[in-house]
């Protein structure tokens, strides 16, 4: 529907696994950054007459 | 009321010169079907349809409107308080809006311009409108509105009426509104070309025809109790179609939306189709059923309204709601079964 | 198909005189051409008024919903889908309904036939796989093949896959269809321009909800858009608020539709929101292999857990 890739992730971690989490944080925060802002599927004030 | 003649080759000019007075609004293609849009520099209304898919309701009553907008933030100067937008109402030009669509507005107007309550939007947008019609020469097979109390040249409602007679339109100046656009348009050659005949060839071609004029004999109680809705209303899927593309209903619903600091109180079309137009908040609903309010859909347009102000049925005969319901629930039946309802001949109730 | 008639008034008349049902659900001629209109017959005079031809494009599973009696109904192939998918979602018990079934040619799509013609169509007849049309500007006889309706084009599934009693012999399934032509191709835009596809798809939507209320899924008491505590999604004509309908629409169907096209035969517009049902359907296939309303005893994919469940998406 016109939603980069790059901007929806899924993961496990079990809340032992404290690297894995820092890890996956790291990657998704790097990879949204760098699509930069997403302007599509964003509602402001409803467009109306 | 005079005649004036509009050679189309000059008809592309003269929207260049109303452009200035008036915004303008007209009917455009969008893929399968022509609808009411403003349009944009130099762009030319399609008059090449039969009527648009839904009605012109919109040029006056949108289907989402702002009615009041608010700011939580105190930095703004009247945060906290409901303040109105600014609206644009200024003149504009409805162009080649059908008769049915003008006399519509009429019926509406009784609802929303009434010596005690006025709603300002519609007002303001009415009033500021002038609807220049064109006349039907080419009707649907479900066009019914010569027994709907309009027609396919019916002047009521519409400042000047358009015919279209080749290379050339007929126009009939119909009230002041009409009289300063022809001027703003430059249009001025008189000619005493007569419509009449038109008119009847056109009133001659609509097809189809309900009968109404036992209606207002009838108990509303009698056709509440009608027997015939239970089988009315089975296939009704109640999804507002009907009532969404008609140019005759009227309702709304509030809303508010919220983003951030800030936020809009805006109006909605609604339907009496849908169960949530008349849920509680108790979470009772008088009308729990599709029986409840497709019998609401016909009493109000056949029956109440006709009740209430004496001046016909809520309905113009568009043929809006038999063409596009996706379960072919046709008005001219429904209205056939009430007009010929006899109480006296039942023997069952409907709940 | 034309032939079918007989044999469902002769099914549902006995029905009725026998005590098995209280009501039949079926179809009547509708006022205006390749209109028929879902209708009930109560006693076994009422049965006159059933027709079937290639107009019986609505979904009837869709009027069995909350009915308390027992209903004999009339069901196409996608129709007894449906019917399924009510079963398993406890929606209807099996012992209510005595299916009528209906193996199905097709259904035409009256749009296009419409746009076929310059002027209104005034009558439609159908004779062996032809259609013959009449409007304003002239007769034309058509291959009813060419004007299916875009999902009975694709249909893969013609026999009803539950029933009582068959209104006719089985027909035979159509080959090699390749149902997700037009999903793949979607799916090979770059994001921009599948915004753009969708932007486009969906603007001319005027938020009716026929789409929604024709579909026999949607049957929520009260559906998330109508909602307004909390307002998930807004109820103006806002363009956004538009496509959140039309998105979540279509994930509340997956793993359900079954393509029987109703949504898209009910819009006042002209819409295909059936992109967005075929592509989860299509997904539904590559990811679980299920197709829905094929097996009462199956459950469907988003309410099961297999251990071989595709799971690579996460990391
Ligand atoms: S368009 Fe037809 S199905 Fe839809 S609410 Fe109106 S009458 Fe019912
Ligand atoms: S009720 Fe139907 S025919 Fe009458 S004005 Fe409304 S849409 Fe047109
Ligand atoms: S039926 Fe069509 S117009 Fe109505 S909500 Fe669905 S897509 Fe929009
Ligand atoms: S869209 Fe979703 S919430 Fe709405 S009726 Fe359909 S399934 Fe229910």
């Amino acid at each position: 529907m016109g939603i980069e890739p790059g901007r929806l992730h899924f993961s496990w971690i079990s809340s032992a696994e404290a690297t894995k989490f820092v890890d996956v944080v790291t990657q998704v925060t790097d990879a949204v950054r760098a699509l930069g802002p997403h302007e599509n599927f964003v509602k402001h004030m409803p467009k109306v007459a | 009321m005079k005649v004036i003649k509009i050679d189309k080759k000059d008809w592309a000019d003269s929207l260049g010169k109303l452009s200035g007075p008036y915004r303008l609004f007209g009917p455009v293609r969008d893929k399968d079907f022509h609808n009411f849009k403003e349009l944009g520099n130099d762009e030319q209304p399609d008059f090449n349809f039969q009527n648009t898919r839904v009605s012109a309701k919109s040029m006056v009553l949108p289907q989402s409107e702002t009615l009041f907008t608010y700011s939580l933030d105190e930095k703004e100067p009247d945060h906290h308080q409901m303040r109105e937008p600014e609206k644009n109402y200024s003149p504009r030009a409805v162009l080649g809006i059908r008769p049915c669509d003008a006399k519509a507005f009429l019926l509406v107007k009784r609802n929303f311009d009434t010596p005690e309550y006025k709603d300002p939007y519609w007002v303001r947008a009415y009033e500021a409108s002038t609807f220049v019609g064109l006349a039907c020469d080419d009707p649907c097979s479900t066009c019914f509105c010569t027994s709907a109390g309009c027609g396919p040249f019916h002047e009521e409602g519409l400042d000047l009426l358009l015919v279209d007679a080749g290379d050339h339109f007929l126009a009939k100046v119909l009230t002041q509104k009409g009289k300063n656009l022809v001027q703003a348009a430059g249009w001025g050659v008189e000619t005493n070309a007569d419509v009449e005949l038109m008119k009847r060839t056109a009133e001659s071609r609509i097809a189809s025809a309900i009968s109404t004029e036992q209606l207002k004999g009838k108990a509303a109680t009698d056709l509440y109790h009608a027997p015939f809705w239970e089988e009315a209303a089975f296939a009704c899927i109640n999804c507002g179609t009907c009532t969404y593309s008609c140019p005759t209903c009227w309702c709304f619903d509030i809303q508010d939306e919220n983003h951030g600091n800030a936020g809009v109180r805006m109006r909605n079309w609604d339907s009496c189709m849908y169960p949530l137009f008349t849920l509680h908040g108790s979470g009772h609903n008088p009308r729990e059923t599709k029986i409840h309010r497709v019998r609401q859909r016909f009493m109000h347009k056949l029956k109440y309204y006709l009740d209430k102000y004496d001046a016909g049925i809520q309905c113009v005969g568009c043929g809006r709601c038999i063409r596009l319901c996706p379960v072919n629930i046709d008005i001219r039946n429904i209205c056939e079964l009430m007009n010929s309802h006899d109480p006296g001949a039942c023997t069952c109730q409907v709940a | 198909m034309v032939g079918y008639i007989d044999k469902i008034k002769e099914i549902s008349e006995r029905l009725l005189k026998e005590g098995t049902v209280e009501m039949v659900i079926g179809f009547q001629k509708g006022t205006l051409p390749m209109m028929n209109t879902p209708c009930f017959a109560k006693t076994p005079e009422d049965v006159g008024n059933f027709v079937w031809d290639s107009h019986c494009g609505i979904n009837l599973a869709n009027y069995l919903t909350d009915r308390k009696e027992k209903i004999g109904v009339i069901a196409k192939g996608c129709d007894s889908r449906s019917i399924v998918t009510h079963i398993t979602e406890n929606k209807i018990k099996r012992e209510q309904i005595f299916v009528i079934g209906a193996p199905c040619k097709g259904m035409m799509d009256r749009h296009k036939i419409a746009s076929l013609f310059e002027t209104e169509i005034r009558s439609v007849a159908e004779n062996d796989g032809k259609l013959i049309v009449t409007a304003g500007d002239g007769e034309k006889t058509l291959e009813k093949a060419d004007l299916l309706q875009k999902n009975c084009a694709v249909c893969a599934h013609r026999n009803p896959v539950i029933h009582d009693e068959l209104a006719a012999d089985p027909v035979e399934d159509q080959k090699d269809v390749d149902r997700y032509a037009d999903v793949r191709e979607i799916e090979t835009m770059p994001p921009a321009e599948k915004w753009d596809y969708f932007d486009d798809l969906f603007s001319a939507c005027i938020r009716c909800y026929a789409c929604r209320n024709a579909c026999p899924l949607c049957y929520c008491p009260t559906c998330f858009v109508d909602e307004s505590q909390p307002q998930w999604v807004g109820k103006s004509t806002d363009p956004i608020d538009t496509k959140t309908f039309h998105f979540l629409r279509a994930y509340h169907c997956a793993g359900r539709c079954t393509d029987c096209g109703s949504c898209e035969r009910a819009c006042p517009m002209g819409i295909n929101m059936r992109m967005l049902t075929k592509k989860l359907e299509k997904d539904c296939i590559d990811a679980f292999g299920w197709e829905p309303g094929l097996d009462l005893n199956q459950r469907p994919p988003l309410d099961t857990y297999k251990m071989d469940d595709p799971e690579d998406f996460i990391k």
